[in-house]
């Protein structure tokens, strides 16, 4: 408990700190929001463009598939405003021998590289997908009761999870192989495909991102159940949220591992 | 000449060989990348499963299959960025060192980018597009590309690569305004992979919107080499699309200069 | 205060090949290399020691610091430090000791210095009395107030040494490591820093252990020295003994009226003893000459009683030598030859 209530303190510095440079750079705050608006809004731009072409998507209503668009930028989002220092250390913290000061420093080390870095150009798919949502409620697309209201918001922590989960996963893989930027950043990309109803995919391809890389279980899957009454919460929500416990231990064990043979730099 | 290439191409080899240092995530790389096109793949195959017309935006399903995997073919090759060094370069202050040496600086990152965009070729897009022949003769029953169309694509290829560095090159620039571009970088990208065909087909724009993204760079970068891969262009609209990247390269070639002309000055005022 | 018992360190790495179509060949081969950064070293350290530890670029210095401090993990072997293992108990041994590696920070490159400080005090779970009883020492002895609210990244060296050392002590860790403390500073700074080293040392008996290529740290500050070479350890003792075994090589330099004559002369038949016991250099500009000997085979006394019974001698000048050439003779030999 004294732990907890130590790293809240600690976190609540490391916030103060976010807020302040938030304020310096406020042009520089701006621009990436602008940068993560324009990038949805070509995603939304291309589900238009084909709609003109096509009445449905396999079953799915333009109005449905922009639901579970902005549904799936939440979780995204969330993950990314508090967890975005996992890719400096894929990228550079490792290679370059950087990461030395987490092992120096009497703190949790994945704690320390989440604390040290808040990413405010995450709050543009924040915003992106809040909006998205709010329109389709509005157009009286998505089922709501007290449940699913419940299970929005549990849905929501799950797939930021699983979000970290992947990313500190492969990010990990750098004590082995030095820079695995490359990889995460791939592994990442997936997430944009598992926007889409997953049956379009081929088998294997569905295999994939459902249990590899369960970006399935993070958009598509769980959004499905906001809009669709035959779909059931617990082979949705519910393997989302055992899938983020899991994934997220198996990714925390490995960057445990990893931690235990890194090997600095200068050798 | 000679001389020319021998100052440039230890930059391209360079950047070749570093590009091979990290063995580790190669692999992994190569097949994790294929996974995009693939998926692009199956969604467009479920848009065309949507609708009874055999065509949409001008382009047939067997087309599209085309298009999709050589997007990525292309853009692989095309899109190697060079304004993340320049950053680099200006944040480390040694862009001025690059005033003093005895080269040109844009040629140097050109000749960088180069060596990434022959790797590139190698690992793994050249796998693809081999693939790519083999699913549309075999598969598709379409026969092999003409070899017409694919000398004219390289063309094409090697033109796109060059407005993209160039362009690139002028974007770069904003370093010297300000050394956080990351906003600005996911601006570009976006407006990249949406106006040059990367995204979606132009011809799927409204025809009014698509004739004007077509007079853009963005069309020329992807959209062009890639339909004229697929033969959507023939005699005289051929020289008239491949002229079009030819002015795009002067034209932003001539802006890089002027560009940088303006920023040296400035930069050597400032620095007494 | 610190046990180093039987400690090896492996780095295993894919083997590179050299030119453009080597680069290719090491895509697909999986040869592998083998290094011994370090190999099989023991020693212990008791409190407040401060411990020179030396050695060739590569020879393992930084590799032993870091099993200490518990970035890395030992091949083989295990270390105590204050009793913990750094790499079973990484958080309680964190607590126990400060780092500096002068070659890069530990700082926040964005944060001013009083804001890292605010952030290492929760981090370090220190008091508010203890920690502004630190900052105050700390101030005293590094002048942290000259820069205390600037970025780090807008500090000029010296400074963000002097920063990097307040921010490791600042939880008045027991055990100091200092990897190149002194790099790069100028000669002011240098003996600030020392000075400040030295002064914690007295007042807290912070065991400290530093790697330096600054003959001077060690001159100025340590009192026991190892050696390592090629991962191994090949000298461990004071420095007076150092000098006692290694530094018998003595060099007398005599001004004298005519050097080519003085060149010549047959010292060795006037004393008795061959030819090899003793070296002479002439320094024509000077109008000096250099006898230089060991002082076990020849007693400085000796040889300027010698020569100034067959010429005149204006001035003369005995030199020691210095630590700088022990070391670099070491470097260079190893300890084979000497022994």
């Amino acid at each position: 408990m004294r732990t907890v209530k130590r790293y809240l303190r600690l976190y609540r510095v490391f916030l103060a700190q976010f807020f302040k440079s938030l304020v310096q750079s406020k042009a520089d705050f701006f621009l990436g929001l602008v940068g993560f608006f324009l990038t949805q809004a070509t995603g939304i731009a291309f589900l238009y463009l084909v709609f003109r072409q096509i009445p449905m998507l396999q079953g799915w209503t333009l109005d449905q598939l922009i639901f579970i668009y902005g549904f799936a930028q939440i979780p995204r989002g969330i993950d990314h405003l508090f967890t975005d220092n996992i890719w400096i250390v894929a990228y550079r913290l490792v290679v370059s021998g950087q990461f030395d000061r987490y092992m120096l420093r009497p703190m949790n080390i994945f704690l320390q590289v989440i604390f040290e870095r808040l990413q405010p150009d995450a709050l543009g798919e924040l915003i992106v997908g809040i909006i998205l949502v709010v329109a389709s409620l509005t157009k009286g697309i998505v089922l709501v009761d007290a449940v699913r209201i419940v299970l929005f918001f549990v849905s929501i922590l799950a797939g930021a999870l699983i979000y970290t989960a992947v990313k500190l996963f492969f990010a990990s893989l750098s004590f082995w192989i030095k820079r695995s930027g490359p990889v995460l950043q791939t592994a990442y990309e997936l997430a944009n495909f598992a926007k889409y109803p997953t049956e379009i995919y081929a088998r294997f391809v569905r295999f994939i991102i459902t249990y590899v890389i369960p970006f399935a279980f993070v958009a598509y899957l769980p959004a499905s159940y906001f809009v669709k009454k035959e779909v059931n919460p617990v082979s949705t929500i519910g393997v989302e949220c055992l899938i983020a416990v899991v994934f997220f231990a198996i990714a925390y064990l490995v960057f445990h591992r990893g931690t235990k043979r890194y090997e600095s730099a200068g050798n | 000449m000679r001389k020319k290439i021998k100052i440039y191409l230890p930059f391209l080899e360079n950047e070749f060989k570093s590009n091979l240092a990290y063995k580790g995530s190669f692999y992994l790389f190569m097949l994790c990348y294929l996974f995009s096109p693939f998926i692009n793949y199956y969604l467009w195959m479920a848009i065309y499963g949507s609708t009874d017309s055999g065509s949409i935006g001008g382009l047939t399903r067997d087309e599209m299959v085309i298009y999709v995997f050589m997007i990525y073919v292309t853009t692989e090759m095309v899109f190697v960025g060079i304004s993340e060094y320049i950053r680099e370069h200006v944040v480390e202050g040694s862009v001025v060192m690059n005033l003093i040496k005895p080269m040109d600086y844009r040629m140097s990152l050109i000749s960088q980018a180069a060596g990434t965009m022959v790797y590139r070729f190698f690992a793994p897009t050249v796998f693809v597009w081999i693939g790519v022949e083999i699913y549309k003769a075999c598969v598709l029953g379409m026969g092999i590309t003409p070899l017409s169309n694919i000398l004219c694509y390289m063309l094409s290829l090697l033109m796109s690569f060059l407005i993209y560095v160039l362009f690139d090159f002028c974007f770069g620039m904003i370093a010297f305004i300000t050394t956080y571009m990351y906003g600005m970088q996911l601006i570009k990208d976006a407006l990249i992979s949406f106006l040059s065909g990367q995204l979606i087909p132009i011809s799927f724009f409204p025809e009014a919107v698509g004739r004007l993204f077509e007079f853009l760079p963005f069309s020329s970068m992807v959209y062009t080499p890639v339909m004229i891969y697929l033969g959507k262009y023939s005699g005289a609209e051929l020289a008239f699309v491949l002229g079009r990247q030819a002015v795009w390269v002067v034209l932003l070639y001539v802006t890089g200069s002027l560009l940088w002309r303006r920023i040296t000055r400035r930069l050597v005022v400032l620095g007494g | 205060m610190i046990k180093v018992e039987h400690v090896s360190k492996e780095f295993v790495s894919a083997k590179k090949y050299q030119g453009l179509s080597g680069a290719l060949k090491g895509l697909f081969s999986r040869e592998k290399v083998h290094k011994m950064a370090v190999d099989d070293i023991s020693f212990h350290i008791k409190k407040g020691e401060i411990v020179g530890y030396i050695g060739s670029n590569g020879a393992g210095k930084s590799t032993t610091i870091k099993m200490m401090t518990g970035i890395l993990t030992p091949t083989k072997g295990k270390c105590l430090v204050n009793g913990i293992d750094p790499n079973k108990q990484r958080k309680k041994n964190a607590q126990n000791i400060g780092v500096v590696f002068g070659q890069r920070t530990q700082l926040w490159w964005d944060l001013p210095l009083s804001e890292s400080f605010t952030i290492l005090k929760e981090i370090y779970d220190i008091s508010d009395e203890a920690y502004r009883e630190r900052i105050a020492f700390l101030n005293r002895v590094l002048s942290l107030d000259d820069f205390f609210t600037t970025p780090v990244r807008n500090l000029s060296l010296g400074q963000r040494m002097r920063a990097d050392l307040g921010a490791a002590l600042l939880h008045n860790p027991p055990v100091l490591y200092l990897d190149e403390p002194t790099i790069g500073l100028d000669l002011v700074v240098k003996d600030n820093i020392r000075e400040a080293i030295k002064e914690i040392n007295e007042k807290y008996d912070t065991t400290v252990i530093l790697t330096t290529h600054d003959i001077g740290d060690i001159e100025e500050l340590c009192s026991r020295i190892l050696i390592i070479d090629k991962g191994q350890l090949i000298y461990d003792g004071s420095l007076a003994e150092l000098k006692e075994t290694y530094g018998t090589r003595r060099r007398v330099t005599m001004e004298v009226k005519d050097t080519k004559e003085a060149a010549a002369m047959p010292l060795g038949q006037w004393l008795g003893k061959p030819e090899d016991a003793y070296d002479i250099e002439a320094d024509e500009e000077n109008s000096s000459i250099a006898v230089s000997f060991d002082k076990n085979q020849l007693q400085v006394s000796e040889v300027i009683g010698c020569v100034m019974q067959h010429m005149e001698v204006r001035d003369i000048q005995i030199k020691e030598t210095e630590l700088a050439e022990i070391v670099k003779e070491i470097y260079n030999h190893g300890m084979a030859k000497e022994a």
